[in-house]
């Protein structure tokens, strides 16, 4: 408010007139002009044109101010006007403030459908320190939850914060988070006046909160999955579908998939895994994956007696916490804390378990950085290499045949001193067999194999 | 290994300095409980293992030449079994019995053709490196010769030259001299103690050597991976960085704990990066994901075996492993001194465990007690993994490295690693 007592007097000129001539208080015409902090005292008293009035001057002002910022300002890029314009118009006070120091500072990043802009210097920080051969690879960012577009539901917005800070991790455990949030979106969804639900929900709804999900993290191939299912659905409505009848079909569907391709799926594989182990087998696993995981668990349930080699990323140190787990459950367990020494470990295995975040279309493996490596090693061994996947982590779309097309940078270790991806992608030729929850006792099908299943099974669906 | 390097030298260096001061027992002695408590490692053994012969070189008692030989031997084993990971020791100890073998035989050569050879033995300048002596094998059809099955005969001209070093490992030269008279004992101690000395030349020089092929190897814009860079390789990548403009990728092993202070590697890089050269600290076991930009490998080997396996710091294996599925190039540092004549044993037998407590905390009870932790330090290389060995001799491909063992070592040394079993 302080900032707009020197742009006050200028609009009062046109503004405060009418405003005089249209109230009985005289003793406002004196305080309009001079200062703004006797304002406060009689704002009760104003009528609701004098306060139109009073926006209007203090509109005014902004415009003004705006204007000098950008005269001060010369290299503000054209595409910030809009920004501007948009946040005038919507605008408080302090979203108007924020505009002006971005404009002040420079900041090139044009803002995206009104979203205001969110603290680009910090950001423009944070990439830099990025060495130029990785610089194409995304990274997950913390956006302040005050600077996301005002059209995110609430639920987004905590599943978001939770994905930028990798509370929530694993594909699935994202993906599930997300359908989850889309309930609340949809349930809280009504249709405004003259448009009809399969028309207005994607782009107006859906979209913006798929936007600020992408931001905070770029999706996982599951999410992309579920999202593209998703927006299938509404489109299949017809345009007169009532709309509570939509939306009890989308949430029924919502449910079903995760009752589907999550929470059965997860059962199936590690039934089907399990049965793959056999007696007095000794099984390679990288790191921590819940199917592995689970697969352990179930097997030594059934009464299995085998041995687990755990190996660990020190960067992540997942792999102990498994290793606990399964010590826990009585099984055998060998930790190694790092990759060395892979060869003669993998050598000694009978099979290798490996978890998965996605399978691209060419059959490679997309999984946490490192278990490339194993995978590798194993297979080198001649050792089996049996990878666990729901087939929601299937993406048929998308083609990788090394780690750099699909990446992500460890938003804790991304400059030269200290660098780090996510993930790897594991080239077809190092996976023996991929077990989902189609396949049925201990089938180790090739993933090509189940790409064409999943192509036959999920074509319905969409069309 | 870098750091421990550094913060061990010191008490090599001094123990070194005492060596003249101390009775030779008690130089062998102290040397021995530094190797067994790991404060002396790699490079420096071999350095250690050449001052310390050169000692029982000098001060022990021996009338000929059977004697000093059985002297280094004892001495070369004793250190070898407190190291039994240092296979540098056992190339040591094999080099200075093959240089008082060679010397042994000229200096017979010399009591029978005149003095004039002589001055041709004192005329071998310190610069000239022991590999490139002529190295005359003392020709005596043994009739063992046949049952040596242990070693690979490097070519038939040797073949029947094997003495059997199970049962008479100095054989080599015994009988003519053990008549040796008191006063070419003297002459032969001087010549073997500039042998040393030559040797510890090489050893020394090694590093400086392979660092002149550096930008034979490396090419401005090159993405190199240095795993685990030894000062070989820094030094190596030091030499490039003059020359090159190139980016190096360091990778390691090492867990974020052991990083406390400063990012690893902060010296090399901080020198690559006055020299213009980018540096990326990679924070991660796998490499796959990056190899596909990298252009080629680089690390340090700690020996090299017959076959061309390399004993190296465990995780080059996954850069070598991974390098070779994409085809990059793998480019071994490796001074001719950690050549081994011998065969490696199996992988598991091979690799060294480290301390657990650096990844599993002690603190931790459950762990503690439930889990088998393993933390592999060294690792095998297979042969078909490497590319090219660069030696302080130049590039190298795995079938040339017989020949260079056989320019070395004594075929009646190549057995010497046998004798470590017996007490």
């Amino acid at each position: 408010m302080a900032a707009e007592t020197n742009g006050a007097p200028n609009g009062a000129s046109s503004g405060v007139p009418p405003a005089a001539q249209d109230g009985t208080k005289n003793t406002l015409a004196p305080a309009n002009p001079t200062v703004a902090a006797p304002a406060p005292a009689n704002t009760e008293k104003l009528t609701a044109a004098q306060l139109k009035a009073k926006a209007k001057a203090e509109k005014a002002a902004r415009r003004a101010q705006v204007k000098d910022a950008r005269a001060s300002a010369a290299i503000a890029p054209p595409s910030q006007e809009k920004g501007a314009a948009a946040d005038a118009k919507g605008g408080k006070g302090k979203g108007k403030q924020d505009g002006q120091q971005a404009q002040n500072k420079g900041a090139h990043r044009s803002s995206v459908s009104g979203r205001r802009p969110s603290v680009p210097t910090t950001e423009k920080d944070v990439r830099s320190g990025i060495p130029e051969c990785f610089s194409h690879v995304p990274m997950a960012k913390r956006i302040p939850t005050s600077h996301a577009n005002k059209d995110v539901h609430p639920a987004v917005l905590a599943v978001g914060q939770q994905m930028a800070t990798f509370f929530l991790n694993d594909s699935i455990s994202r993906l599930r988070a997300t359908l989850l949030a889309f309930r609340k979106v949809i349930e809280s969804y009504e249709t405004p006046k003259g448009n009809s639900l399969s028309r207005h929900f994607v782009p107006h709804v859906l979209n913006p909160q798929i936007e600020y999900l992408t931001e905070c993290r770029p999706m996982c191939f599951a999410m992309g999955n579920a999202i593209r299912l998703l927006k299938g659905r509404v489109n299949k409505f017809d345009i007169d579908t009532a709309e509570d009848e939509a939306k009890e079909d989308l949430l029924e569907w919502i449910d079903s998939l995760i009752i589907e391709r999550i929470t059965l799926a997860e059962d199936a594989i590690a039934r089907n895994a399990a049965e793959s182990i056999n007696e007095g087998d000794t099984i390679i696993t990288y790191g921590r994956h819940r199917l592995v995981e689970k697969t352990f668990l179930e097997a030594k349930h059934d009464g299995k007696s085998f041995d687990v080699t755990v190996i660990d990323d020190p960067f992540d140190r997942g792999g102990q916490e498994l290793a606990e787990t399964l010590r826990q459950a009585g099984i055998p367990v060998l930790y190694s804390p790092n990759l060395g020494g892979l060869r003669p470990k993998v050598a000694a295995a009978s099979n290798a378990f490996l978890g998965g975040e996605a399978i691209f279309a060419n059959g490679s493996l997309h999984a946490p950085s490192g278990t490339a490596d194993v995978a590798m090693a194993a297979m080198n061994a001649g050792v089996k290499v049996i990878v666990l996947c729901e087939t929601i982590n299937f993406d048929r779309d998308r083609v990788s045949v090394d780690s750099l097309t699909y990446n992500e940078i460890d938003p804790e270790r991304n400059t030269a001193d200290c660098f780090r991806l996510l993930f790897d992608n594991t080239h077809d030729k190092y996976i023996t067999g991929v077990i989902t929850e189609f396949e049925s006792g201990g089938g180790n099908s090739p993933a090509q194999a189940i790409l064409a299943l999943l192509r036959k099974q999920e074509d319905p669906l969409i069309d | 290994m870098a750091p421990s390097q550094a913060s061990h030298a010191p008490t090599l260096d001094s123990l070194i300095k005492s060596f003249n001061s101390q009775t030779l027992e008690a130089s062998i002695e102290s040397l021995l409980f530094l190797l067994k408590r790991r404060q002396v490692q790699g490079d420096e053994c071999a350095k250690a293992t050449a001052h310390i012969l050169r000692q029982v070189v000098a001060k022990s008692k021996w009338r000929d030449v059977d004697q000093l030989l059985s002297r280094v031997q004892s001495a070369g084993s004793r250190l070898a079994r407190a190291a039994p990971m240092e296979p540098v020791i056992g190339n040591v100890v094999r080099r200075v019995l093959g240089l008082i073998r060679d010397e042994a035989s000229e200096e017979r050569n010399a009591d029978d053709l005149v003095s004039e050879t002589a001055s041709d033995i004192q005329s071998l300048t310190p610069s000239t490196y022991p590999a490139q002596r002529p190295a005359p094998v003392p020709i005596r059809p043994s009739p063992s010769a046949i049952s040596t099955g242990l070693q690979v005969s490097k070519s038939m001209f040797n073949l029947l030259s094997v003495a059997d070093p199970g049962d008479s490992p100095m054989t080599g030269a015994s009988t003519p001299m053990s008549q040796a008279q008191p006063a070419s004992v003297h002459a032969l101690r001087s010549e073997v103690m500039d042998g040393i000395e030559e040797i510890l030349d090489e050893i020394n020089q090694a590093d400086d050597q392979i660092a002149g092929f550096a930008e034979i190897q490396i090419h401005p814009g090159d993405y190199v991976l240095a795993y685990q860079p030894s000062r070989t390789v820094e030094r190596f990548l030091v030499k490039a960085a003059s020359k090159r403009r190139f980016t190096v990728i360091i990778a390691s092993l090492e867990s974020p704990s052991h990083t406390t202070a400063e990012a690893p590697y902060a010296t090399l890089r901080k020198k690559l990066n006055a020299a213009g050269v980018k540096t990326i600290n990679l924070a991660s076991n796998g490499l796959m994901a990056y190899i596909p930009r990298v252009n080629k490998v680089i690390f340090g080997a700690k020996a090299v075996y017959q076959n061309g396996g390399l004993l190296v710091d465990s995780g080059s294996c996954i850069a070598a492993q991974a390098a070779h599925e994409y085809l990059k190039p793998v480019i071994v540092l490796c001074p001719v001194f950690k050549f081994c004549p011998e065969d490696p044993l199996d992988e598991v037998s091979r690799r060294e465990l480290g301390n657990p407590s650096t990844y599993v905390s002690y603190a931790n009870g459950p762990a503690v007690d439930a889990l088998d932790v393993e933390n592999t330090v060294t690792d095998y290389i297979p042969p078909e993994l490497v590319d090219v060995y660069l030696t302080n001799l130049g590039p190298q491909t795995r079938h040339h490295l017989a020949s260079i063992l056989a320019d070395h070592y004594k075929t009646e040394d190549i057995g010497f690693s046998l004798q470590l079993d017996e007490p």
